[in-house]
């Protein structure tokens, strides 16, 4: 019962991804990729569409062949072998439940064309029924249940024969948000449960950090970034990683040395960036939320405390977002930042006033390399 | 909706139920006509009928030459039918799902008959079959019949493979099954109501065949409507009546099954 064990040989790679590759003529849909996956984690594939994440699950299942690289499951390679006979597990976006068989004939397929005995089928599409939830559901046709319930039978339908890895296919995509949300929390509570290891693949961020232990987020069929939610939003690998996940602000600046530089004439401090040298341009990142704005007499009346940076703006758009508010300014230089608060904290200035705009050296993270591309939104599909 | 009948006067609406309804009758009107006179006492065809028998429908059924042309005709149809279900199929997963040069080409080809005067076709088949000496033999009539009926199989096929969502056959491999598997219990069943209704389209196009029958003919083996013409000739009796009703029919009972299967297909998806 290899799904429902939970072994504690937790950083044990279970699926690696070695210079994989995918070309469509001159196209690289996947772009020499290396992963390892661990055994019983939940791994989340992230990008927009086009980027290679679901090519490279494709590939995983099966269904597409790679041009060249290998895909090992535990030491042996997949890549000769039939998606029929991988023993992976799969739940696709638009359910593909199998219209003519009832919830219960559904779950029981796999077991059927395993040719397994009717009593030990009988007793896993129960347990299965049980674990989704589904029981009174058994003798329905997919087409009489709701979008949420099917999603359930598939999930069902693809861990009734307990494989060991089970790959989702942006499977939450066709729900509305409230039961995606509701959906999410059940995913994750069974992933603890069964200590399954599932690759998720879904272009919604937020998805992708309240389910996953790690996300992979692609760019133009390349692995851009790997981490925790946490690490990959708190400290971005690089400047693309930062637009993409939430919201940013870049300020350019030209080094002084390897923890100071100018912006736009103001002298600013940097985390110490070894590569950083005098004359090199370079970029400054700060969340939203790691930024201060304060009017005039508010930063008289606060000195600025030692390791924090100010440059002065003028404020261009307030917005009210009910829990938090932002505030939108524009240095003397043009650059637009956008600065975030708790509605509680409260905004006192007006658009047009000049205020202030602060943050500590620490929460600011510094790019020598980016490409103009990276720094707008929704890039990274070809 | 622009111009819904609600919107319209009265008098623009009076005028299209009219229309309508001369157009209805001016369709039905023979086939209701040729019904009500293979019950008619009249010897002559006359209309209206002095009075009503089922005499004819006797003579129909004790002639061995009707019953011999009817069997003929329902053995040839069955025989088009599966033939043409067995080659549309993999024709309608080649044209759907093959990647390949050609393959609008291909589809073109496959219509053709569609399009090509049937005594075009007639003929040329009479001329190959001459050749080999195959006229007026069952092999002859089913493969006549395929040519014409295979266009209506196909694009029938097509259409329910086309709305098939494909990673539904996708998830039955990922589950074990091999393609092949998933094909036959998975993809088939879901097609299957356009299976089914390019099979009863096949049977239509075979049943009520005159044309390439006629050619194929001989007086060993000839089907109804082609015994119906070859009697038509020579004298005019109301068993023609009672052949033409059975032969409407049997057609109109394949429509409404075929009407049946699309409607439980519409509500299935």
């Amino acid at each position: 019962m290899s799904a429902v064990m939970k072994d504690d040989t937790r950083a044990r790679p279970l699926v690696s991804l070695r210079n994989l590759n995918k070309h469509y003529g001159d196209f690289a849909a996947v772009d020499n990729i290396d992963l390892e996956i661990q055994d019983g984690e939940f791994l989340t594939f992230l990008g927009s569409s086009g980027s290679g994440k679901s090519t490279t699950l494709s590939m995983l299942a099966g269904f597409e062949t790679p041009s060249s690289g290998e895909i090992l499951v535990d030491g042996q390679s997949l890549v000769n072998v039939p998606p029929h006979k991988r023993d992976i597990g799969m739940v696709f976006q638009r359910y593909s439940l199998f219209p003519h068989l009832s919830v219960r004939d559904n779950i029981a397929f796999p077991l059927a064309i395993r040719k397994q005995g009717a009593a030990e089928t009988a007793r896993r599409v129960d347990a299965m029924l049980k674990l989704v939830r589904l029981e009174a559901f058994a003798h329905r046709r997919p087409a009489q249940l709701s979008g949420g319930q099917q999603q359930r039978v598939a999930i069902a339908r693809a861990l009734v024969y307990e494989p060991r890895i089970l790959l989702m296919d942006e499977p939450l995509g066709a729900l509305d948000k409230k039961l995606r949300e509701d959906l999410q929390d059940e995913l994750r509570q069974l992933h603890r449960r069964l200590g399954i290891t599932i690759v998720y693949v879904t272009h919604d961020q937020e998805e992708a950090m309240r389910l996953s232990q790690r996300i992979a987020i692609f760019s133009h069929g390349r692995i851009v970034g790997l981490g925790s939610g946490y690490d990959l939003y708190q400290n971005p690998p690089n400047a693309f990683v930062a637009s993409f996940l939430g919201n940013s602000n870049f300020l350019r600046f030209t080094a002084d040395g390897n923890d100071a530089g100018r912006f736009e004439g103001q002298a600013v401090a940097v985390r110490p960036t070894p590569g950083l040298a005098a004359g090199q341009e370079a970029l400054i990142m700060v969340r939203p939320e790691k930024a201060l704005a304060l009017t005039v007499e508010q930063a008289t009346r606060e000195p600025l405390p030692a390791g924090w940076n100010e440059v002065g703006a003028t404020v261009t758009e307030l917005l009210f977002l009910g829990e938090s508010q932002t505030c939108h300014v524009a240095t003397q230089g043009g650059t637009p930042l956008t600065v975030k608060a708790l509605s509680a904290a409260g905004m006192p200035m007006q658009p047009g006033q000049p205020v202030r705009v602060r943050w500590a050296v620490a929460d600011a993270c510094i790019y020598t390399e980016w490409a103009k591309s990276d720094l707008s939104k929704g890039a990274g599909a070809h | 909706m622009l111009l819904t009948p609600n919107a319209m006067g009265r008098p623009l609406r009076l005028g299209l139920y009219l229309t309508t309804g001369a157009i209805a009758a001016f369709l039905l009107l023979p086939i209701l006509f040729i019904v009500l006179l293979s019950f008619g006492s009249s010897q002559w065809l006359v209309f209206p009928p002095p009075g009503w028998t089922l005499k004819w429908y006797g003579q129909f059924f004790s002639n061995p030459e009707w019953m011999d042309a009817a069997l003929a005709s329902l053995k040839v149809a069955v025989l088009t039918t599966f033939t043409a279900v067995a080659l549309g199929l993999p024709s309608a997963f080649a044209l759907v799902r093959g990647r390949f040069p050609g393959r609008d080409l291909l589809y073109g080809l496959f219509t053709l008959p569609m399009i090509v005067p049937l005594v075009i076709i007639a003929v040329a088949v009479y001329a190959l079959f001459l050749k080999l000496g195959y006229t007026g033999t069952l092999l002859a009539f089913v493969v006549s019949h395929v040519i014409v009926a295979l266009p209506f199989t196909i694009i029938s096929i097509i259409n329910s493979l086309k709305l098939f969502d494909q990673s539904i056959e996708d998830a039955a491999v990922i589950c074990g099954a091999s393609r092949l598997q998933a094909i036959v219990k998975v993809t088939f069943p879901a097609i299957r109501p356009g299976m089914i209704a390019g099979g009863l389209f096949a049977f239509l196009v075979s049943w009520d065949e005159v044309v390439l029958s006629v050619m194929m003919a001989s007086p060993e083996l000839q089907t109804l409507p082609v015994k119906m013409w070859t009697t038509l000739r020579q004298d005019l009796t109301p068993v023609i009546a009672v052949a033409s009703t059975l032969l409407i029919g049997l057609s109109l009972l394949i429509m409404i099954i075929a009407a049946a299967l699309r409607r439980r297909n519409a509500t299935n998806a």
